[in-house]
Formats: structure tokens, C-alpha cells, sequence
């Protein structure tokens, strides 16, 4: 029994990373107001660009390189919606159809259709302590990113709820013009946000194609930025929220793989497919019960133009 | 600068229509006019132009297409394509890539002239049929069951004109399979293939535990599942089998997720039909292997060895060159028809790749193998095609 509850465990352990990365990713751009539905396609971004960094320096400078590649289609996103104001929800589309396309049109003409040549995977830290530790040992053996994962949503919500920065980046989300009345500049923050957003996209597939995989694969990342959309939505956009979403995702992701080959008899009861579809039903529910108490920040989707009221 | 947008599309047309007309012309030269079966009666060898349409995968994917191209190329026309073009292959070339079941099948170029045109995207499938068909080749082959409806439209439209569809039947709108005078069909015996490989697993595991990943379940991927299970049953009825499946075909982290599962659960041989998803199977193993554990992956579709030589016991192979190959010679000699042909062990369409690890016992292993090759070959052993027929009618040993 302790073995199952193990291996499940370090089974979350090893995927959630990715996906809590671009769930904070999106929650910092949309708690700015700028909706980002290119969550997929900056990760993209960020994944193969890691990969390909990777192959000739140290995979940790991948891993930034991958967090730049996330900003770079960051700014194109900024750009459009910040600057011109066009509509984020199409923005966001664009850069998801540009990185599937570019990806593989890059990918192909560099190395052929299926994938990079394999990397050098980031180090898994094995701590000698932790391992003789029933529970507790299933922290050891995964790499940097996963302990940064347990981290930086703690720290994210220090940011946004203990300090200035944090409250206007707030606040150009809820009352973009109160914010500009202080004097304070709303496209710069919103750049902030989205910029930074597009960092953490980017960690988040660089962590698939450095740390999950020791490569960049055709597909990645396979809709796992939908899903860390949901993350954002199933934490009420709130970085600990998103922690808790990202981490339930992960585990009932493990809770059915794992119980599809302990208990083979289960599945033929409750269908594979109800539960792969679980998470994206339970976001569904969220959402549909919250009614009018929203949780979604007020400005959110509206560009900010100074004149209108 | 609006109204200018109209002329240049209709220019654009009249241009296509203009190089479509001259290619129609020119193809029309050499082989009489395309009325009435053409190609039955024995065309001229100087003239068998065949061509092949790739699925999205193209050339260079390590498997599917590149197989089919290597029977259309290399088999069939003795060609290599080298930086962009056609060269001459050696025989010594041509035989290196004949393994050794195929060695004594006679398998030579029959002159054929290759047209190969490349999908970039599902779109492009029936128009490079079509204009296969415009260029007068005398046998048009579509990669993949994902050509099936391209083949089925240009085929109904061109009825003269002579198709090849690999993995697929034709299936009508009403999920009806049917055929066509002009189509010939080959599909695979999956579970022959996947049942050697299962008794190869079973007989490398030391605790008596091996795991099967599949992709989505659907029927293809069952027949893979069942025949590993019945190779399993047939040499060591005692061995557990641990099956899961990913539920996609392009997630290679749940592959590898699941492949993880499976290793932590305890089995030591894993065999994955799961797409790319089995890379990230194929990296479970690896990884498990570099933390000390004594496990084995086993690949499908085409030698997956290269991915991780050390880990990958072996990969059962789907002959899609061979299915190629043949239709292309049996064009060469004016009896190529229409109709289903599926190809198993005893036809060489499916076998396992060359065992290049080591583990203990292995010379009697492959020999049991073997034996298990001749039984299903003669007969003697039927494996299921899915596992709900595996214990209302177990495999024999």
C-alpha cells in the first residue's frame, strides 16, 4: 500500500512542474487584465528553443533560453494587444497556431520530422537523507524545477499580495484607471505581466523538453497549456489556487494511470475517457456554479485605452 | 488595388490549368491514351511509372513512410535518393537492407520509375493523388490509413487508374469495409507480430512481469494487446501481464508517465504500440536503467534500437516497404487487382527486429521463438485478435 501511495506521489511530483509553470504563467498576465489563451504555443516556444540550446551548451542555459523564447512570443502577444489593443482572445489563437506551425516547420527543416537529438537531461537531485525517509522519500530524485515548482507559488503570492508591485499589478487588472490617475503607467505594467507570463510559459516547456524528456518532441506540449488554463481558472486566479489546481491535476492524472494497472476491472466500469476529460468537466463545473461572484479579474480581456471611461 | 485581386486569381487559374493541360499531354505521349485498362495489359518496363504519396510523417520519419519509400526506391526501382535527386544504388546497398527472412524472397528491382509527392498536411492527400494521376503514372500509392478517403475519391473518380493503400480497407460513409476493382489494399497481422514479441518479453523477464502500453484504445491498437498477451501465455502461463493505456497517440509525457507506472509496478519487459507516446515509454526505461533497474523496452513499427541501443530488446516490425514492393512487381508483371491482401508471418509482413542486447538465456529464448514462428506460420497456433478472445480461446503452446 505505502509503495502505491508512493509511486503515486513522485508520479505528481514529476509532471505537475510543467504544468503549474504555465498556470502562473497565464494567472500573472490575466490578473493584469491581458487574457492569454497562448499558454500552448509560448510553451511550445519555449520547449523547442530549450531543446535546441540545449544541444550545444549546458542544459540549465537551455532551460533560460527557453524562458526567453516563452517572452519573445510573449512581446509579439504584448505588442498586438498592449500596444494596438486588438483583441487578446485572437492574439492569443495566433500565437498558438504560429508556434505549432513554426515549430514544425523549424523542427523539420533542422533535424527531420519526429524530434531533436537527445540532450543531456538536467541532474535529478538524489538527497542521501531523504531516501531512507518512508513518504518523504518520494522528494528525492527529481531535478531543480521540481523543487522550484514547490517554491515559487508561495513566493508569487508574497509578490502579488504583499508588495506594491503586486497590489498595482492587481489593480491595472481590476481599475486600470484608477491605477493611471496615481500616475502609474498601465501598458507598462501590463508588459510586465505579460513579459513575465511568457517567461513562465516558457519554463514550463522547456521542463518538458529538458527535465520530463531529454528532448523536443514533434508534439509537445500536447495540450497541456489548455490544461494549465484550466489551472488558472480551477485556482480562482490566484497563485496558490493554480498550486492546488496544477497539483490535483497531476495527481488524478497519476490516480488514473496508476489505477488502470493495479485495478484493470475499475476501468471497465468508469470509462478511460470520463476520466481524461475530468479536469476540463471539473473547470467546466467551477466556472458554471461561480456565477456572479466571478472570480475572473473586472478588466480582464478589455483593452486600456485612456479616454474611455 | 482591391479590384486587381480578382484578375490575379483568375490569372493564377488559367496558368494552373495551362501547366495541367501540358503535363496531361505529355503523359499521354508515351503510354496511348489512358481508356480501358492500361495497365493490366503488361506495360512496357521503360514506362512503369509509380507514384507515392507520404502521409504528413515524409520522408526521414524512421518509420512508416520512409519504409514505404524504401520499397517503392530501393526495391523497386534500385534507387537512393541522395541530396535531391535519383542515384543508381549498388546491389550490396539494396541487400543490406534485406533482412535475413527476406533474403531468399528474390526481391530485385523491377525497373519501376519512382514519382514520390509529400503531404505537408492532410489537405494535400487527394490533390497529390490526383495529379499523380495526371501525370499517366500506372500505379498510384497512398501511405497510411489516413489516406483512405483520398484514395477512395480519386479512385472512384479515375476508375482506369490503379491505386495502393497502405494499413487500411476502403470503408464506405456508413462504416461499411468494401473494395474497388482498381484498389488493392494491404493491411498487417499485428497481433502475429506482437505475439512473437510477447513470448520474447516473457522469456527475458526475471520476474515473471511484463507491461503493454497502448495508445488510444481502438480496435488496431487491441490486436496488438491481444497477440502480446497470447505470446506471453504461450511460454509462461504464470507471467503477469500489466496493460495501460495513454489514451492519446501524441503525448509522449503520459507515455512516459505510464511507462513509469508500469516499471514501478514491477514489470521488467514493456512492449509499447502507442505512437509517440512510446518515446516517452522508451525514456521511462531508459531512465530506470540508469537508476539501477535490469529493464527492457520493446519498440514497434520499425527498429527502434537507435533510441536507446541499450534498452530496447527488440521492436516488432510492419513490412510496409515489403507491401510496397510487391504490389509494384506484381504491376511489373501485368497482375496487380484490386482487393484486400494482408500480409502476416507466413507472408513476411510482419516480424521482430535483430536482438542486439544481451540477457541470460537468450540463444534458447530466440530458438523458442523461432519454434513459435513455424507454429503460427503453419498454423498450428491461431493468435487472437483481441483480448476478449483470450480466455475463451487461450493460444496453444
Amino acid at each position: 500500500m505505502l509503495e502505491i501511495i508512493e509511486a503515486l506521489l513522485s508520479s505528481t511530483l514529476e509532471y505537475f512542474p510543467a504544468l503549474l509553470f504555465a498556470a502562473l504563467g497565464a494567472t500573472l498576465s490575466e490578473r493584469s487584465g491581458v487574457v492569454n489563451v497562448g499558454v500552448e504555443g509560448m510553451m511550445r516556444a519555449g520547449a523547442f528553443c530549450a531543446a535546441v540550446a540545449a544541444i550545444t551548451f549546458p542544459t540549465p542555459v537551455g532551460v533560460l533560453v527557453g524562458m526567453l523564447a516563452g517572452a519573445g512570443m510573449a512581446a509579439i502577444h504584448g505588442y498586438l494587444c498592449i500596444r494596438w489593443r486588438s483583441d487578446q482572445v485572437v492574439s492569443g489563437m495566433a500565437i498558438n497556431l504560429v508556434a505549432l506551425a513554426g515549430g514544425t516547420y523549424l523542427l523539420e527543416s533542422l533535424y527531420g520530422p519526429n524530434g531533436t537529438p537527445p540532450i543531456h537531461q538536467l541532474t535529478r537531485w538524489h538527497l542521501p537523507g531523504l531516501s531512507e525517509v518512508p513518504l518523504l522519500r518520494v522528494l528525492s530524485g527529481h531535478s531543480a524545477l521540481t523543487w522550484l515548482a514547490l517554491v515559487l507559488p508561495f513566493a508569487f503570492h508574497g509578490l502579488l499580495y504583499r508588495t506594491p508591485l503586486g497590489l498595482r499589478l492587481r489593480a491595472v487588472g481590476e481599475k486600470p484607471h484608477a491605477v493611471a490617475t496615481l500616475g502609474l503607467s498601465v501598458t507598462g505594467l501590463r508588459w510586465l505581466a505579460v513579459l513575465g507570463s511568457g517567461m513562465l510559459a516558457g519554463l514550463g516547456g522547456a521542463t518538458l523538453s529538458t527535465a520530463v524528456l531529454d528532448r523536443f518532441e514533434q508534439h509537445t506540449p500536447a495540450g497541456l497549456g489548455f490544461m494549465a488554463l484550466a489551472a488558472m481558472v480551477f485556482g480562482r486566479w490566484t497563485p496558490l489556487g493554480a498550486f492546488l489546481a496544477a497539483l490535483f491535476f497531476a495527481f488524478g492524472g497519476a490516480l488514473r494511470i496508476g489505477l488502470a494497472s493495479s485495478a484493470p476491472g475499475l476501468l471497465e466500469v468508469v470509462p478511460q475517457g470520463f476520466l481524461l476529460a475530468l479536469p476540463y468537466v471539473l473547470t467546466l463545473a467551477v466556472l458554471a456554479f461561480q456565477g456572479q461572484r466571478t472570480h475572473a479579474p473586472a478588466a480582464l480581456g478589455t483593452p486600456y485605452e485612456q479616454e474611455s471611461r | 488595388m482591391a479590384t486587381s485581386r480578382p484578375f490575379l486569381r483568375l490569372s493564377l487559374l488559367s496558368a494552373l490549368v495551362l501547366v495541367s493541360a501540358c503535363k496531361k499531354q505529355e503523359a499521354a505521349k508515351p503510354e496511348g491514351a489512358p481508356s480501358d485498362a492500361p495497365a493490366a495489359t503488361a506495360p512496357k518496363a521503360k514506362t512503369l511509372k509509380v507514384g507515392l504519396v507520404t502521409d504528413v510523417g515524409g520522408r526521414g520519419d524512421h518509420s512508416f513512410n520512409d519504409s514505404a519509400l524504401r520499397g517503392l526506391e530501393l526495391w523497386g526501382a534500385g534507387k537512393k535518393m541522395e541530396g535531391g535527386s535519383y542515384k543508381d544504388a549498388t546491389p550490396e546497398e539494396l541487400k543490406e537492407t534485406l533482412a535475413q527472412d527476406l533474403a531468399t524472397r528474390g526481391i530485385s528491382p523491377v525497373g519501376a520509375t519512382p514519382v514520390v509527392l509529400q503531404s505537408k498536411v492532410p489537405e494535400d492527400y487527394e490533390p497529390n493523388l490526383q495529379t499523380l494521376v495526371d501525370e499517366g503514372v500506372s500505379l498510384a500509392i497512398g501511405v497510411g490509413f489516413m489516406l483512405e478517403n483520398a484514395v477512395e475519391t480519386v479512385a472512384k473518380r479515375n476508375p482506369d487508374a490503379k491505386f495502393l493503400l497502405i494499413d487500411s480497407p476502403l470503408v464506405s460513409a456508413d462504416g461499411k469495409v468494401y473494395t474497388l476493382p482498381n484498389v488493392r489494399t494491404v493491411m498487417y497481422r499485428e497481433e502475429q507480430g506482437s505475439f512473437l514479441v510477447g513470448a520474447l518479453a516473457a522469456l527475458a523477464s526475471k520476474n515473471d512481469k511484463v507491461g503493454f502500453v497502448g495508445g488510444m484504445e481502438v480496435p488496431l491498437i487491441k490486436k496488438f494487446e491481444a497477440g502480446f498477451r497470447a505470446g506471453v501465455a504461450a511460454v509462461k502461463p504464470q507471467a503477469t501481464v500489466l496493460v495501460n493505456y495513454t489514451g492519446t497517440f501524441d503525448n509522449v509525457a503520459a507515455g512516459k508517465q505510464v511507462g513509469q507506472d508500469l516499471v514501478n509496478k514491477g514489470a521488467d519487459v514493456v512492449y509499447h504500440a502507442a505512437g509517440s507516446d512510446g518515446l516517452g515509454v522508451i525514456q521511462a526505461v531508459k531512465e530506470a536503467r540508469a537508476a539501477g533497474k535490469q529493464v527492457f523496452v520493446i519498440g514497434v513499427d520499425s527498429d527502434q534500437s537507435h533510441l536507446a541501443p541499450e534498452a530496447v530488446l527488440t521492436s516488432m516490425l510492419k513490412r510496409v516497404d515489403l507491401g510496397v514492393y510487391e504490389a509494384v512487381r506484381d504491376l511489373s508483371q501485368g497482375k496487380l487487382e484490386g482487393g484486400d491482401v494482408t500480409l502476416g508471418l507466413k507472408e513476411g509482413g510482419v516480424t521482430y527486429a535483430p536482438v542486439r542486447v544481451d540477457f541470460p538465456g537468450k540463444a534458447e529464448a530466440l530458438q523458442k521463438v523461432e519454434e513459435l514462428r513455424a507454429k503460427v506460420v503453419s498454423g498450428e497456433i491461431q493468435v487472437p485478435t483481441h483480448p476478449s478472445q483470450l480466455t475463451a480461446a487461450p493460444a496453444k503452446p
